[in-house]
């Protein structure tokens, strides 16, 4: 006889009692986002494409030539516009700041867009294209920018899109490895900072000579040659730094003339809205040029430098504290020297690299900021540990805008919801404005709709800043005993006709300067005008050992003790670094000895023959006989 | 050639200002003001046209032409005019003929403006303005609709005089509010000049306190713009209030100048836009401005404008006819046919009632559920009233067919419903979302959503099983809802029932973009200006009604996970325009959706009140209700006057008492027109009394959101003496290499410590802090660490808890109109300087930038505070030194050192650092005093959560709920959580807070060790399988609290979110979708404000009580069903042991064991027989609502509460 397993039975029994008293199982089913880890396989690469965007349509259209350049099929976004906005209300969360909404909805739109109009399914989409992004951790709602593209996408039909995240202060190397199909390596920072650059300087140039061209649309012609020269170069993995130069050529056809009272207006802000040139700020950048302003921008390289100034300064701060603190910030289990190194060693390389490019460019004379001094200038007003650039990139720029007269007016943009830039950043402007009366701020939301009330607000401040612009032109024009004609005459065939020519500031307007450096030139004669230069000369090699060599001789002080850990640094990167080197020579070799088209086609058709011959007994080669390795 | 002129035009958003001014002389030749009624093009070609007529010497070449305004824009081209921007030219023409005003207040139609003229260093005067956004009401266009809403006419208007003795409640934050607040008081009896001056009073506050971006208005102030112009009352109430503020901040103005000099308002104000833009043109070169003639104006009027617009505009409501009959002939709400009686019929049936906030409801409903007659009455206030005219109407109604009316019952929902419960004895009092749910189930059986547009609200509730799974209510920004249509159709002069036909007629229409009422209407006038007639608006709007709801109230995006199966109900549904919209959007969203309209859709409430009446009635076998004949007669006596003004607090709201007299001789008092529940009491002993019992019955349940707050600012005990001067301690060498690495060297020396005279100086040290943001959760470690230094806790101040009066009189400082929670940080300063201070002088304030925060989340990416947060103390500081310093002319000190409670090392350097000099410190002293601090937070944790566990345990014992509130740690401030947790508290709820939740690993296992088996976590506070970029502490710590109470029998959720919270909003998506899936009941009460939402708390508590009844029923059950099965599996036990028993005994073997269990489970069985549930006892009380703390915590002490 078997012997009775009471528990056996007992659970057999307790399972049909639980059915018939309608008990069921007690594991509730929970939510887990199955978005969060998104896989991008190097065998999917083939068959997807990769789409990009979220700053100016400059710096998308180069980014999408740079990574097509790198073998990755992939295509920047429309600059995101109302229809953007409304898609990102529709499946984004309530109460989300516009930038949100704007970026996330391009991205729902243009995926709807495939699925409506060009036919694809859902599935289809999701399986051929990725969206690539800076991730970043705090402190406003930047960093949850991925939550919200997760939400959206998924309420709109598209759970399981995925959206790759590189961290934009996470350095050069990252995740990483040979299954996946994004690589992260320094390679793809490298594209992309040559992305970067190229759009920086381009934009730069071509916002420093529209207000002054002659014939109106020769600016932006220049600029979009500009631009495609730089594009090719990127996608065919070609010289930039020829395309640069080609890029000069177009901008140098350009004919100016700087003798305009323009008021200069600094735009600055939330990062996306002075970024972008769309609906997301109702087209400001243009919108001033055609109110007669000349527009000063932010350009990325001051976000990297900003970001690593901040690296900088967090580890200068904590490096001689009693013991080294956890979290993100502190410096348990990090290297102070290789560390600060590193970081020095990288802004040297990131200045002279994008000054390089912009010499070359013909951006002249445009100096990146130095960030301790802006750090400086911001910080009693707002404390420079409140992270996310407001500190840097809106007050202290103001106060540096007055103090230094940079320009006539400063045009803060933020878009509506906005936490630092609207919520603190204003609150602490309104002091600074107090401590600076002289300065004509503002500041203004964009929210999406109602356009008419934010030109208007633009409008009001422009006109005290044209205001101030004309008087400040009229004096040096009263100061230099010359009138426009007689300068106009004068600058004829002479580099200072030069689109590239930049006078050097004194006055917030370009046009003021321009008379202030060529006025006094032009009824001098020849002795007068090489005594002029002299001078000038004279005071600038004066400026040079008064303030510039000190300031060198600070740095290199600062940097000095950091010395024998860059030695270490350059050491411990040089290691990982090996590999790539290599293989960058591998490939120039390849690319000297790869035969060109013509040999390439002979060659394809004499293996076309040999493969429809018989085919050989395979015999082992005479060992004099040369062996091509 | 003719003498020149120079015109300037103002079109702003509802008039058109016109003057020709002589440009030599600079003097006004001709003038002119008309409203357009939004024909700007028109009314300007008018004006042009009579200007010609009146200098017809002035040859065309001579005129020129500058146009200002916020519809001059369009108007330039094709007049030739230049376009001025509008503050500029108000600017220009106060430079010219005002040189001595230091300010300027500007009411226009649409837009608020501030002008503060100030110095530069260069002796130029430089004008900043600022202009309201889109959010603020003080308007022309808000003035004007409340004065319609007053009923008061204009000759009336101009006559009356500003008076502050009795002023009430008008939030003139948002136009929305402030029309919300006026119909209230309006319906509540409050006098029209009372109202109106409430409402002057709280424009010129909104103003003042928002608009001026924290500057202090410098005399003269010029007050200008069509209601500073015209209504006398608002010009006294600028002139009472300014030199208030100018006291108060210490301003030195002229005091010997009358206040009409010094706030003056200037003749001819109206043109000084249209006047200012000729100054402009002045400057302008000669060609700027040359005046084209008549003839593109003309041409832009009849053809211009509609050629842009194709090309923003969206499709219609319907394509064609055809489509649009087949629509209405579907959807159209049948005609309803009163029941006809014959005479001598005895008609039995029962009455719901609904009162709802602008008209009231009666239903009559036979005893088969059949709707029989309906009344209508627009509300007059008095809830007693209106009921009495319904009941009337529908007898009168019975007995004119020569029937007679048996009333079985009578039931009430809505607003009345209370007052009916008690004047009346009606059968039935349920609140409004549960009324509708019952009528949408009668007529439809098993739904999925229904969705009621009200005049003032929308309720959408999510159905399962025939109840109520969810719901979601419009909060207080009521966008739109029915009121919206109505007034847009009012801005047409167009009656409501005329607006489907309208709007049916349009080809194309504007797409507006959802949201508030106020930007809406800013969206229209934006749309009208570009040409869109009328007909397009209206079909705009009610397209962007089911954007509305769904996405903004709702915010569900994917409709179809809602179910299939909508009802649409509420008045809105006699508007078809509004039915297709809504149709129309439902059904391109919802594959194979069912849509339904209500056949009673204004009656819903009503019905289901009747409904509910007949099965109570049924069931009871008998009604309460005194008789309709009783009600009819039902006598009462209203009283409005100095007696029955409240004063328990300055709002001194004036009441109306309704004293109905019952048919036993006992009355029942229904007080209106308070604004708090202070104002439900008539007397101090009574009030005395509403404080007592509320406080009896919050100590029997337990509130945790209160404790907790009430802990965090308290003494701290148990902390350690300071060692004495030269006690072995500790202590870290810091050396680099030369290689640049860091080495840290541990050493042993004596402790370092100031002199004991130091420590007397310390003991009188006075610092105050703002009990704001994240001090309440940080509060112990401040107090800890300053006691630990030797501060005299008596001498640790904290401010009030934020309060509505403390806002309204300490929040005029802010320059930015962030969150309300950081907003309100200035009325805490406010609340220091000038009550703390002046009681007893402070030496500092300390209020630290937090950028990191105390958080117990595991494998986060950091625990970062949000970015407005950890700004507030800087932007305080900025408002308090920026005309004077607050701090320097008190002698105060203010300390806002940035502090990261994820470094705790730094931490010790900062805090050494900020307080040094200030508290003679050594740096020994300062890091003993914050480990003392980290232990008082741990013990701080430690004590709420042992409180949080005992509830959570006896709560699942006694299979009940506890509502866990989810939000951030300030907001469990009462001035920002609004009562909501009491409210629940008082109904027999514990309430819970986050932190009160136990973080015990272990004892956590049991709800998170299937999610860490399987690797999706690795900890139980590890979120990042819902959430990986989880670096906003307080938002990671609200997402794992709901994934706590989603896995918990016995949690229910309420979500409290402020509005305008950025860090919140990321994560509504996460929590929804985890109450989705979990099925926990959950309420939210979302963009709380500065205001108290009373109306919306109380339909929002009444409906998830609702839930929560039927949750607990639940809980019962299933707690039945495991008693049976554990007592069906012990007699199934009971037999397996005695068939082993028998088989042993056949092998002639024995088990004592088995015997011994044998008699265990006969014993228990024997247990179920003499008492089938073993808790009764316990339980009956516990349904009383007594929660029984006495248990004991892990540690064997008793938990206190």
């Amino acid at each position: 006889m078997e012997e009775l397993d009471i528990e056996k039975e007992l659970a057999k029994f307790e399972a049909e009692q639980r059915a018939a008293l309608g008990l069921g199982s007690e594991q509730k089913e929970h939510w887990t986002d199955e978005m969060v880890d998104p896989f991008f396989s190097a065998k999917q690469k083939a068959h997807t494409e990769i789409l990009v965007g979220g700053l100016t349509m400059a710096h998308d259209y180069l980014v999408e030539g740079g990574l097509s350049g790198l073998g990755y099929t992939v295509r920047s976004l429309d600059c995101p516009d109302t229809k953007a906005l409304r898609f990102g209300k529709e499946f984004g969360n309530r109460g989300q700041c516009n930038p949100t909404y704007f970026t996330v909805g391009n991205l729902v739109k243009e995926l709807c867009r495939l699925r409506d109009e060009e036919g694809m399914t859902a599935e289809h989409i999701i399986e051929h294209y990725v969206f690539l992004t800076a991730g970043a951790c705090g402190p406003c709602r930047f960093g949850m920018y991925v939550t919200e593209y997760r939400k959206a996408l998924r309420d709109a039909g598209f759970d399981g899109f995925r959206v790759l995240l590189f961290q934009q202060t996470g350095g050069l190397k990252q995740a990483s490895g040979e299954e996946l199909g994004l690589k992260l390596d320094p390679t793809f920072f490298v594209t992309i900072g040559q992305c970067l650059f190229a759009g920086d300087i381009l934009n730069l140039l071509s916002y420093r000579v529209r207000p002054y061209e002659v014939q109106e649309g020769a600016t932006d012609r220049a600029f979009a040659a500009a631009k495609k020269e730089v594009y090719d170069a990127l996608a065919k993995r070609g010289s930039i730094l020829m395309a640069l130069w080609r890029a000069r050529k177009h901008f140098a056809g350009v004919e100016v003339d700087k003798l305009r009272a323009k008021p200069s207006v600094a735009v600055l802000g939330e990062f996306w809205a002075m970024t972008t040139e769309g609906d997301g700020n109702y087209h400001l950048q243009r919108f001033l040029e055609q109110e007669g302003a000349e527009v000063s921008i932010q350009v990325i390289a001051n976000l990297l430098l900003y970001n690593l100034w901040e690296f900088r300064h967090d580890t200068k701060a904590r490096m001689k504290l009693k013991g080294a603190d956890g979290g993100n910030f502190g410096l348990k289990d990090s290297d102070v020297g290789l560390t600060l190194a590193g970081l020095y060693l990288g802004e040297m390389a990131l200045r002279a690299w994008w000054q390089g490019w912009a010499h070359l460019t013909g951006l002249n004379a445009h100096h990146l900021p130095d960030m301790d001094l802006v750090a400086q200038a911001g910080h009693s007003f707002y404390n420079q540990e409140l992270r996310g650039g407001e500190g840097h990139m809106e007050v202290a720029k103001l106060i540096l805008n007055v103090v230094k007269n940079k320009a006539h007016m400063t045009l803060s943009v933020k878009p509506f919801g906005c936490m630092p830039s609207s919520g603190v950043s204003d609150g602490v402007q309104s002091v600074v404005t107090e401590r600076y009366p002289d300065a004509i701020f503002c500041a203004v939301e964009t929210s999406g709709d109602g356009a008419v009330n934010f030109y208007s607000r633009v409008q009001m401040f422009l006109f005290k800043a044209r205001q101030r612009a004309q008087a400040e032109y009229e004096q040096a024009l009263a100061e230099a005993g010359v009138t426009e004609d007689e300068i106009r005459a004068f600058v004829k065939g002479t580099r200072y006709a030069s689109p590239f020519f930049k006078p050097p500031h004194h006055h917030a307007g370009t046009g003021a300067d321009f008379v202030r450096h060529v006025g006094p030139l032009v009824k001098a004669g020849r002795l007068g005008r090489a005594k002029i230069h002299a001078t000038r000369f004279a005071a600038s090699v004066k400026n040079a050992v008064t303030k510039d060599l000190p300031a060198s001789y600070g740095r290199l002080r600062e940097v000095a003790p950091y010395l024998p850990a860059l030695v270490r640094y350059v050491g411990v990167e040089a290691r990982d670094y090996l590999p790539v080197i290599q293989e960058g020579l591998e490939k120039m070799v390849e690319g000297v000895i790869k035969p060109n088209d013509e040999e390439q086609q002979a060659i394809d058709r004499a293996e076309e023959a040999t493969s429809m011959m018989p085919p050989q007994p395979v015999r082992a080669p005479a060992a004099s006989l040369p062996v091509m390795a | 050639m003719s003498k020149p002129i120079v015109i300037g035009m103002d079109v702003g958003s509802t008039t058109v200002k016109a003057c020709v001014v002589d440009p030599e002389s600079k003097e006004i030749l001709w003038h002119d003001y008309e409203r357009h009624h939004t024909k700007q093009p028109e009314k300007v070609l008018e004006f042009l046209i009579r200007i010609g007529q009146a200098f017809p010497e002035v040859a065309r070449e001579d005129v020129r032409l500058f146009i200002t305004g916020s519809g001059g824009g369009p108007l330039a081209t094709p007049t030739g005019a230049k376009f001025v921007q509008e503050v500029n030219a108000v600017t220009l023409a106060v430079e010219t003929l005002h040189p001595d005003a230091g300010s300027v207040i500007e009411l226009g139609g649409q837009d608020a403006k501030i002008i503060i003229f100030k110095e530069g260093e260069n002796g130029d005067k430089t004008a900043s303005c600022s202009m309201n956004d889109k959010c603020a009401s003080g308007t022309g266009a808000t003035i004007d609709k409340c004065m319609i809403k007053v009923g008061m006419p204009p000759a009336e208007t101009v006559k009356l005089h500003f008076d502050d003795s009795k002023l009430h409640h008008v939030a003139a934050k948002c136009g929305v509010f402030a029309e919300t607040d006026i119909v209230n008081l309006v319906k509540t009896g409050i006098p029209s000049t009372e109202i109106l001056c409430s409402l002057a009073d709280a424009i010129v506050m909104q103003n003042l306190s928002v608009l001026t971006r924290g500057n202090t208005l410098k005399p003269k102030v010029l007050l200008l713009g069509g209601p500073n112009t015209y209504l006398p009352f608002l010009q006294e109430c600028w002139r009472k209030r300014i030199p208030e503020i100018w006291e108060e901040r210490g301003f030195d103005y002229p005091k010997d100048v009358p206040l009409e000099e010094l706030i003056p308002v200037p003749q001819n104000a109206e043109l000084y836009a249209a006047y200012g833009a000729v100054m402009y043109g002045l400057h302008e070169p000669a060609e700027v401005g040359a005046y084209l003639g008549l003839r593109d104006l003309e041409r832009y009027i009849t053809e211009g404008r509609k050629e842009r617009l194709g090309e923003s505009a969206g499709p219609p409501l319907a394509t064609d006819q055809s489509e649009l009959s087949e629509f209405i002939e579907a959807y159209r709400i049948p005609e309803f046919e009163q029941a006809v009686f014959s005479p001598g019929q005895t008609v039995r049936a029962v009455i719901g009632l609904d009162g709802g906030s602008t008209s009231s409801k009666a239903v009559l409903l036979s005893e088969e559920g059949e709707v029989l007659r309906k009344a209508y009455t627009l509300s007059k206030g008095n809830p007693i009233q209106d009921t009495k005219d319904l009941l009337r109407e529908l007898r009168d109604g019975v007995r004119a067919d020569g029937a007679e009316l048996e009333v079985l019952g009578f039931g009430a929902t809505g607003y009345a419903a209370d007052v009916l419960e008690e004047t009346v004895m009606a059968d039935v009092n349920i609140v409004e979302t549960v009324a509708h749910m019952m009528s949408a189930t009668h007529f439809f059986g098993d739904i999925d959503v229904i969705c009621d547009i009200g005049g003032q609200d929308i309720k959408v509730l999510f159905m399962e099983n025939g109840d109520i799974k969810s719901f979601k209510l419009s909060n207080q920004c009521s966008a739109g809802n029915g009121m919206l249509l109505q007034a847009m159709a009012d801005q047409f002069g167009l009656p409501v029932t005329k607006y489907a036909e309208t709007a049916f007629q349009a080809e194309l229409a504007p797409k507006f973009s959802y949201g508030c009422a106020v930007f809406l209407d800013t969206d229209r006038v934006n749309f009208q200006k570009e040409g869109f007639s009328k007909e397009e608006l209206l079909a705009g709007l009610a397209q962007v009604l089911p954007k509305n709801v769904w996405q903004y109230v709702v915010g569900v995006p994917r409709l179809a996970a809602l179910g299939r199966k909508f009802v649409l109900q509420g008045g809105t549904q006699y508007n078809m325009a509004a039915v297709k919209a809504q149709v129309d959007y439902i059904k391109e969203r919802v594959p194979g959706a069912e849509v339904y309209v209500h056949p009673h859709s204004g009656e819903a409430g009503a019905i289901g009140a009747a409904m509910e009446t007949l099965r109570v009635v049924k069931r009871k076998g008998k009604s309460r209700f005194v008789g309709v004949d009783a009600a009819i007669d039902l006598e009462y006596t209203t009283k409005n006057d100095e007696e029955t003004v409240c004063h328990f607090c300055p709002n001194e709201c004036s009441r109306t008492f309704i004293d109905a007299f019952r048919p036993d001789g006992s009355t029942a008092r229904y007080i209106s027109g308070f604004s708090c529940e202070k104002g439900t009491v008539e007397s101090k002993e009574a009030m005395i009394e509403l404080v007592r019992e509320r406080k009896a019955i919050m100590k029997e349940f337990p509130n945790l959101v209160h404790y907790e707050a009430l802990k965090a600012f308290q003494k701290q005990k148990d902390l350690d003496a300071m060692p004495e001067a030269g006690a072995p301690t500790e202590d870290v060498e810091v050396k680099q290499t030369f290689w640049g690495q860091i080495k840290h060297e541990k050493i042993q020396r004596g402790f370092e410590r100031a002199p004991s005279e130091i420590y007397e100086q310390r003991r009188r040290w006075r610092l105050g802090m703002p009990r704001v943001l994240n001090m309440y959760s940080t509060g112990p470690f401040w107090m800890a660490y300053f006691q630990s230094l030797g501060v005299d806790p008596r001498n640790i101040v904290w401010s009030d808890e934020s309060g509505e009066e403390m806002f309204a009189e300490g929040g005029k400082y802010g320059s930015v109109d962030p969150c309300y929670p950081s907003k309100v940080a200035q009325a805490h300063f406010h609340n220091l300087f000038f009550k703390h201070h002046e009681e007893k002088p402070l030496d500092a304030i300390f209020f630290p930038i937090l950028t990191h925060v105390p958080c117990f989340i595991e494998h986060a990416v950091d625990h970062t505070s949000c970015p407005i947060v950890a700004g507030t103390p800087d932007v305080m500081k900025a408002a308090f030194t920026k005309e004077q310093d607050f701090f320097a002319t008190r002698g105060i000190t203010y300390y806002d050192p940035s502090i990261s409670f994820v470094e705790k090392v730094r931490m010790k350097r900062v805090l050494f650092e900020t307080f040094q000099q200030a508290l003679d410190l050594t740096e020994d002293e300062s890091n003993f005093a914050v480990d003392q601090a980290f232990e008082a937070l741990e013990r701080y944790d430690q004590d709420v959560q042992a409180k949080g566990k005992a509830i959570l345990e006896q709560v699942e014992y006694e299979n009940r709920v506890a509502i866990l509130m989810i939000g951030r740690p300030y907001h469990l401030d009462p001035g920002l959580h609004h009562g909501i947790p009491d409210e629940f508290q008082v109904l027999g709820y514990p309430i819970l807070s986050i932190r009160s939740i136990p973080k015990d690993h272990d004892w956590l296992r049991r709800f998170f060790q299937k999610d860490v088996d399987e690797g999706l976590i690795q900890t139980p506070l590890d979120i990042n399988d819902v959430w990986p970029e989880n670096y906003s502490a307080n938002s990671a710590m609200k997402v794992w609290a709901t994934k706590f109470a989603a896995r918990h029998p016995n949690v229910v959720l309420l979500d409290v979110s402020s509005f305008k919270c950025g860090h919140d909003a990321p994560t509504f998506g996460i929590i929804d979708r985890i109450v989705e899936k979990s099925a926990v009941p959950y309420s939210a009460l979302h963009d709380l404000d500065a205001n108290k939402p009373g109306g919306s708390i109380k339909i929002r508590v009444k409906t998830y009580a609702h839930s929560l009844k039927l949750h607990e029923e639940r809980l019962e059950d299933i707690a039945k069903k495991k008693d049976e099965l554990s007592r069906r599996i012990d007699e199934k036990r009971l037999e397996l042991l005695r068939m082993k028993q028998e088989q042993l005994a056949s092998l002639k073997r024995r088990d004592p064991a088995l015997e011994q269990q044998i008699d265990e489970v006969t014993a228990r069985l024997s247990a179920y027989v003499r008492d089938a549930d073993p808790d009764k006892d316990a339980r009956e009380k516990a349904q009383k609502g007594l929660i029984k703390l006495g248990k004991k915590t892990a540690d064997g002490g008793l938990v206190r509460v």
